[in-house]
């Protein structure tokens, strides 16, 4: 094997000066992660988690970290407006908070939310526990180097016993500049809160950047958080998202996610169920075309008494794209009670496509419900008849199933608005 | 009334409580003796010489020997794999010795030594009479060395071959020399390569063309000797046509070391050939600590080499500290058929990793998988499978069904399957469930007045439906009986 720092993308991160925070305890995580990084690099495809992910080609690029004309950069606001989402925004121009596109001047009460940059400036004790994490595993390349590197983001938090009306909307936009660079969220619902947020990724311009977002995100004892993704970054984006969240007792969590753009996107979903009765549902689609790739891991744990987790996922790979998915349910010994389903349903459209599946199912106790299933094929011959016996013609119908076929993952989103347009993104990204 | 609900649930109770599952389970090993026989091998280690040794002794030909001494050579080079799930010791290549054979060698199966007759006899197995009464011809392989080969006659009259792995090299060296690795390649991995280098014996099938089997073929292999690892070597070859259903049954003595064993099976379906393989392996399982038993790693792979062929796995794996086990068909002709059937059961400290490969190129094959796994004890029980489609395979369809069934609380139940499409015009299913018995389905049975223990063995029997229906009767019933004496006491 390579010397890891003698691959471009290694070095070009590594070249980059750890940002100083004066805070002992940060710059020695940042350290740490760094030199684990320098030492382990890149996991090539015999680690199993990127077994179908290969990075040789992302490896020859290097990359310079930070953007110093972050503030600066032209974006349209007016993509920035989902239907549905009005209030309070936190916009990240490459990793960098701009305050003119964003909107924080009517928080509401019990919400509070700031840029980690800022953050950090006042009393950053609270944000200890989650940024001194040293990241050690094979294959943790990407938050190793975030931990290192990443000076912005967001840190929000929900008081206890608040529900938050509106929803919160973050915003990453990856501008003009090719480069790479780093976001760190910090998130934490307080016990019986409640909170939707919607996370978005887009690009202005088509750069061709490296962009990795490390979020944790903590659901206390009975708060529920509906976490819906819009990603539709630009496609030269190689994007990496780790999402870590912790549900207490009682806690529930719906995530919603849309994979849309891209040229190299993993997201990684580490969800632990550590609290009796807690309840996590996922749903999401990605749609990869062109010459994406997109691969999703989900990595559900169940750890405590009577906890649910339902996941469907579909995939619809088009051209010379791939999908890769894995979706490991682990219930952990003693946690009786649990109740695990996963499915995964793809479609294949080109025969260059390729779909990747992998479910996955580690049980160590016996009361216990689990089960997934897992399909890889063609819109059903006999719905594709029916249709096109009541004169529907056959391009039509197929545009009409697979619509459908997608659009499913939406079908328990409550916010109606929001869940219209993102089907209308779906659709307009289908084949004609 | 009440008496009985209170029966029920304290001895439902009972079957949650871990103590008392585990030591019910602690059934004993019915096949658990050593033989007594003068036994000759090579003293413990491994080197170029011993696989010279090895070779000089079975009287192979030149290219036999030079075609080991590759395998070992490449074996030298690879890595232990470690992907799997399962907690193995380092295993010491070295400690073993690879060769032991009974010190005459009979000629005929009236020369046999009484004593090893009789160890098949304790077995079950009294060759002249099962194979005279069930129409088996049965290839028993003691150790090392064929000891005798039944109904080779009346095989050689339909023109197959039956006979063991060495009297092949010798007495058909052209077919051997054209199949043997060629579905399993010499570096096709660790175990393959060490078996490629040292194996011993195993059998030999060759089915000509259009010739359907008289007979299910069988045969019975027993680990004997202390520290003596054995490695078979099995190769069935069906010509355009051909049928035949083969059958691998094992039980080892009872041993406190951990024997090793790492056997390669080819299988080769020219042109509307159809085989079947089916297995039930009972090897020991080590004792409730986890003490000794019989390490397995096995390579087993069928190719599908015409169009219009089918291999069919079959297995019931009871036995085994560890199991390492992959039967694959690779789907290469068009409209070819792959299946496999298993049924894995793991207690104590027993560890399974096993599952299947179909691999499909061809155009509009088809590939079925029934799995059902049951842990008990502080088992490990894992499922690790692949289909893939590759960009050729037309139509091609897949159907997986993966069950995992616990029987108390310190066992594990895994499920690791791969699916890798590459072609728009496939299909492939995969469907995975994990519970344990219902305390509904015990209810039922025990309202009806049927024992707790009864009521288990129905349950789990239904469970395994699915896999014993494709067995060879004779087999089947054994299977059953495997589970039965297995679960033997695990509830009440």
């Amino acid at each position: 094997m390579n010397q890891p720092a003698s691959l471009p993308l290694v070095a070009s991160l590594l070249d980059a000066p750890l940002p100083a925070s004066g805070l002992g305890w940060l710059d020695a995580a940042r350290r740490e992660n760094r030199a684990a990084f320098a030492a382990g690099g890149l996991p090539d495809t015999r680690v199993e988690a990127w077994k179908y992910t290969a990075l040789r080609g992302l490896a020859q690029r290097s990359f310079g970290s930070g953007d110093a004309a972050a503030q600066t950069r032209a974006v349209d606001a007016s993509t920035l407006a989902l239907p549905g989402v009005a209030g309070v925004r936190l916009v990240f121009v490459n990793g960098a908070f701009r305050a003119d596109l964003s909107s924080l001047d009517e928080l509401p009460a019990g919400l509070s939310l700031q840029p980690l940059s800022q953050a950090l400036l006042g009393d950053a004790e609270p944000l200890r526990f989650a940024l001194s994490r040293h990241y050690r595993d094979v294959g943790d390349a990407f938050a190793q180097i975030n931990a290192a590197s990443a000076s912005d983001g967001v840190v929000l938090r929900v008081a206890a016993h608040t529900k938050i009306e509106l929803p919160v909307q973050l915003v990453f936009v990856g501008a003009e500049a090719e480069l790479a660079w780093h976001a760190r969220n910090v998130i934490e619902l307080g016990a019986g809160a409640e909170l939707c947020l919607v996370e978005q990724h887009a690009s202005s311009g088509q750069p061709t950047q490296l962009a990795t977002l490390v979020s944790d995100i903590d659901v206390r004892e009975g708060a529920q958080l509906h976490h819906v993704v819009l990603q539709d970054a630009g496609i030269g984006a190689n994007l990496f998202r780790r999402n870590s969240l912790r549900l207490h007792a009682r806690a529930q969590a719906t995530l919603h996610v849309l994979e849309l753009g891209g040229a190299l996107v993993r997201h990684d979903l580490r969800a632990e169920l550590i609290g009796d009765d807690a309840q996590l549902h996922t749903r999401g689609v990605f749609m990869p075309h062109g010459r994406q790739h997109i691969d999703t891991q989900l990595a559900i744990r169940h750890q405590a008494l009577n906890t649910t987790s339902t996941s469907h996922w579909r995939g619809v790979a088009n051209d010379r794209a791939r999908g890769v998915f894995r979706g490991a349910i682990v219930v952990a010994p003693g946690a009786d009670g649990s109740d695990a389903n996963l499915s995964n349903k793809n479609l294949l459209l080109s025969p260059s496509a390729e779909i990747d599946t992998k479910p996955e199912l580690e049980i160590y106790a016996d009361e216990v419900q689990a089960a997934h299933g897992a399909t890889v094929g063609q819109l059903d011959e006999r719905s594709l008849f029916y249709l096109r016996s009541r004169g529907i013609p056959l391009a039509e119908a197929r545009a009409l199933l697979t619509a459908a076929f997608c659009r499913a993952v939406l079908d328990d989103l409550p916010n109606k608005a929001l869940r219209e347009h993102l089907s209308g993104l779906l659709i307009a990204q289908l084949p004609a | 009334m009440n008496e009985i609900m209170n029966k029920q649930s304290s001895s439902a109770a009972t079957l949650r409580d871990n103590a008392d599952v585990a030591e019910a389970l602690g059934r004993t090993y019915s096949a658990g003796f050593i033989t007594k026989i003068e036994m000759t091998g090579l003293p413990p280690g491994l080197d170029e010489s011993t696989v010279r040794a090895i070779s000089a002794i079975k009287h192979e030909p030149e290219w036999m020997t030079e075609w080991r001494l590759d395998a070992y050579r490449h074996w030298l080079t690879m890595p232990k794999p470690d992907w799997a799930k399962l907690n193995i010791d380092p295993i010491d290549y070295q400690a073993i010795s690879y060769y032991a054979a009974p010190k005459v060698a009979p000629k005929s199966l009236d020369e046999v030594d009484p004593a090893l007759l009789e160890t098949y006899e304790k077995l079950g197995i009294p060759l002249h009479e099962r194979a005279a009464l069930a129409g088996v011809a049965v290839d028993a392989v003691f150790d090392s060395v064929s000891v005798g080969t039944t109904f080779r006659k009346q095989l050689a009259e339909a023109g197959v071959l039956f006979c063991s792995m060495s009297e092949a090299i010798r007495e058909y060296p052209d077919i051997v020399r054209k199949y043997l690795g060629s579905v399993v390649p010499t570096g096709d991995n660790f175990f393959a390569a060490l078996n490629s280098a040292v194996f011993s014996d195993g059998s030999f099938v060759f089915i000509p063309k259009g010739v359907r089997c008289p007979m299910e073929l069988s045969t019975y292999f027993r680990i004997n000797a202390q520290n003596t690892g054995q490695f078979e070597r099995t190769l069935i070859v069906a010509e355009e046509g051909a049928h035949v259903s083969y059958l691998e049954g094992c039980t080892a003595p009872k041993r406190d070391e951990n024997q090793l064993h790492a056997a390669v099976v080819e299988l080769v379906a020219l042109e509307k050939a159809q085989i079947k393989y089916s297995t039930v392996q009972n090897w020991y399982p080590g004792d409730e600590n986890g003490v000794g038993g019989i390490y397995n790693f096995v390579t087993k792979r069928g190719d599908c080499r015409g169009d219009d062929s089918k291999i069919s796995w079959t297995q019931v794996e009871t036995g085994s500290a560890i199991t390492w086990k992959y039967p694959s068909v690779v789907l290469r002709g068009d409209r070819s058929v792959g299946e496999f059937y298993s049924v894995a059961l793991t207690h104590h400290f027993q560890q399974a990793d096993t599952g299947t490969k179909m691999i499909h190129l061809g155009k509009y094959t088809k590939s079925k998988i029934v799995s059902k796994g049951i842990s008990a004890g502080r088992s490990s029980n894992s499922y690790r499978g692949l289909v893939k489609m590759e960009k050729g395979a037309e139509g091609a369809r897949n159907y997986t069904q993966c069950d995992s069934l616990l029987i108390g609380k310190k066992c594990g139940a895994h499920t690791f399957p791969y699916m890798e499409v590459k072609n728009p015009t496939a299909i492939v299913e995969h469907e995975a469930t994990t519970s344990k018995i219902s305390d509904d389905q015990m209810f039922y049975c025990r309202a009806r007045g049927i024992p707790e223990e009864d009521a288990v063995s129905m349950i789990v029997d239904g469970f395994c439906k699915q896999v014993f229906r494709e067995l060879p009767m004779e087999f089947a019933v054994e299977a059953k009986k495997l589970l039965e004496v297995s679960l033997e006491g695990a509830v009440g």
